[in-house]
């Protein structure tokens, strides 16, 4: 381009996504998006059409999470950028990179109730981490800038900018501003000193590990971290993947629908080791009984975590991959060791289920196992998640991808799209529930489009399973709105969209029908019927402490 | 108990939208609000709010906001007193 040369504010926002190496954007366009969608049209960044801009918006959940890249997506203003609201919400309390653009009216008509006029940046205040209305097209591309920085820095996190049409039209001069780095916060030498010391006089430090660890790219110190300390772990439902299947020590979730092992071992340390989790209430149970005779180091880059729910007795705001080769060191606990692996032998999952029912965890172990290297997971919300997350394993976070923080239903399926996307050559399944599954289930057409080999794991109790479950053990067994027996033939829906797939019944079909699925050369969906008696256990019972499980066993007598 | 903030931000029509925002789903009720602009494009904020929560549950997330510049806690008047003398 020549110097000098003017060009339309639509086509700086093309210009803006391709210098941040942005490849793929998704998106729905509509009338305020006009112009912007006129730039991409023969441009080199690619966009992918979803059937609604929550999808949209998920597929760039997915996309980011699975790549560790910041995701992007269009919409248009009015029902266009409402449709995205979930998708930030959830993207904001999963800390995931995003940025969204909307179209907005022209800037002489914000204001007057405008056709498909909402006040967008008002709505984006409490589900984004910042947020942008251009009103000025010299502002254009600063703005742009600025938006993909506070998106990845710090806490990453969704930023929203809505952009008027008459911004999109109007024309400018394209200028790379010059970047005002965003100031991180930095580990002050005398906490490292202090949460040394609280390291070499702990007996039983166990190590509670959160999805700032993968956000953070601190995997690979984490991992140094374990091995030289020998410290037992547990993770979060994000924090899942950080600590390599088979790490000695190393118990799975905890939490609500944590394993025993974990909550008991987390019960009975004496220091807990927080590594970019947060307290949530799924993973604490009961605030005040949760892990109540240990002191707490708190290690996270945002600094408004540390001591929001815990007052620890360190805290250090700043990056994971500093801070944790700064805290290694050997340590003494045998002992302690020992008994977390005696706990974790007393408390292992048993897959022995008789009877020739499907028994959802058996076949999610069985799938865990055959799955190639290189694969993502891709889950909805309800019970089939928490089974997910119980009886899977992963190889990074990048590659376990759940609703976790605002545990959004309908989140699968796009986020598996924009998960396939990144990374084209990765088996990408998604595992949903009947309820979950229709909440996107028009994005089973971008999956056609495409042609994207997307497995479809559907495990179908007819019922909104977790919902259930509770109204079963908390609310008389009065199942109020949860019968779900008028879903349609999923494998018919599916075959509508070209997708092949088939229904299973029967424990003896399951090794087969993964297999053919695993061989499916494009996209497929299984169908696993089950029977609506299985529930989640071990369960948490709200408001209680993590020391007290309740097992099926106890449900039953 | 009442706690008093000063802040400093940046001029952004939707600026005092965001602070409020923050302060009343982080549980505080705001009891005296002052604005100055200053000539900086930035703008002064007093504020004393009111919560049975910490002060530091606000203050941190108020810092957190991109347009907030500096979010400074003050000493409750008595603590100040003692503080002077």
């Amino acid at each position: 381009m020549e110097p000098g040369q003017m060009i339309r504010g639509a086509d700086a926002v093309i210009k803006v996504l391709a210098a941040h190496g942005v490849t793929t954007v998704f998106g729905y366009p509509g009338g305020a998006i006009m112009p912007i969608y006129d730039a991409l049209y023969g441009s080199p960044v690619e966009h992918l059409l979803s059937r609604h801009e929550q999808g949209a918006a998920f597929a760039a959940v997915g996309y980011a999470r699975a790549s560790g890249k910041t995701g992007v997506c269009f919409a248009t203003s009015g029902p266009g950028a409402t449709n995205l609201i979930t998708s930030l919400a959830d993207a904001l309390l999963d800390s995931v990179p995003m940025v969204a653009i909307t179209g907005q009216v022209s800037t002489a008509v914000i204001g007057t109730d405008a056709f498909q006029e909402i006040d967008v940046l008002g709505m984006s205040l409490s589900c984004t981490k910042h947020s942008f209305m251009v009103t000025d097209v010299n502002d254009l591309i600063p703005t742009l800038y600025q938006a993909f920085e506070i998106a990845a820095s710090g806490r990453p996190g969704p930023v929203l900018v809505d952009i008027p049409k008459d911004i999109q039209l109007a024309h400018l001069e394209y200028r790379t501003p010059l970047l005002a780095v965003m100031n991180e916060p930095q580990a002050e030498m005398n906490d490292i000193d202090a949460a040394r010391a609280l390291l070499a006089e702990a007996k039983q430090p166990m190590l509670y590990v959160g999805g700032g660890v993968g956000m953070a790219g601190a995997v690979d110190q984490l991992r140094e971290f374990i091995k030289v300390t020998g410290i037992p772990s547990v993770a979060t439902l994000k924090g899942l993947g950080s600590i390599a299947h088979g790490t000695p020590g190393y118990l799975g979730m905890l939490g609500m629908h944590g394993g025993k092992a974990a909550n008991l071992a987390v019960q009975d340390c004496d220091l807990l080791i927080v590594v970019g989790a947060r307290f949530d209430d799924r993973v604490t149970g009961r605030l005040a009984s949760f892990a109540d005779k240990a002191k707490v180091i708190h290690l996270d880059i945002d600094a408004a975590e540390l001591g929001k729910l815990r007052m620890p007795e360190v805290a250090i705001a700043g990056d994971l991959r500093q801070i944790l080769p700064a805290l290694a060191m050997s340590m003494n606990i045998t002992p302690w060791q020992a008994e977390v692996e005696h706990l974790s032998r007393k408390h292992q999952w048993d897959y022995q289920h008789p009877g020739s029912l499907i028994y959802a965890p058996a076949l999610l172990r069985r799938l865990a196992n055959k799955l190639p290297e290189d694969n993502v997971v891709c889950c909805d919300v309800g019970q089939h998640q928490m089974w997910v997350a119980q009886h899977m394993w992963f190889r990074r976070p990048e590659d376990h991808l759940s609703s976790a923080g605002l545990g959004t239903m309908g989140f699968g399926l796009p986020a598996a799209i924009g998960a396939q996307v990144a990374r084209p050559d990765a088996t990408v399944v998604t595992v949903s529930g009947d309820g979950s599954f229709m909440m996107n289930v028009q994005e089973l057409t971008t999956i056609k489009r495409r042609k994207l080999p997307v497995k479809i794991v559907l495990i179908d109790n007819q019922k909104l399973g977790m919902v259930k479950q509770w109204q079963q053990l908390f609310f008389e067994e009065r199942y109020s709105e949860t019968d779900l027996s008028d879903n349609p033939d999923f494998v018919q829906l599916a075959s509508a969209f070209d997708i092949p797939g088939r229904t299973i019944f029967s424990s003896d079909e399951v090794e087969e029908a993964l297999t053919e699925m695993l061989a499916a050369k494009g996209p497929y969906l299984l169908h696993v019927a089950i029977d609506d008696a299985f529930n989640v256990w071990p369960l948490v019972p709200p408001g209680a402490s993590n020391s007290d499980m309740m097992d099926e066993m106890e449900k039953q007598t | 108990m009442i706690h008093s903030l000063e802040l400093t931000v940046q001029q952004r029509p939707e600026v005092l939208e965001r602070v409020l925002r923050v302060t009343r789903h982080r549980g505080f009720r705001i009891t005296q609000m002052q604005m100055r602009m200053n000539d900086d494009a930035s703008l002064s904020l007093d504020m004393e709010v009111d919560s049975e929560r910490a002060i530091e549950l606000l203050s941190n997330q108020l810092n957190k906001l991109i347009d907030v510049t500096q979010c400074k806690v003050l000493l409750p008047l008595s603590l100040q007193q003692t503080a002077n003398a």
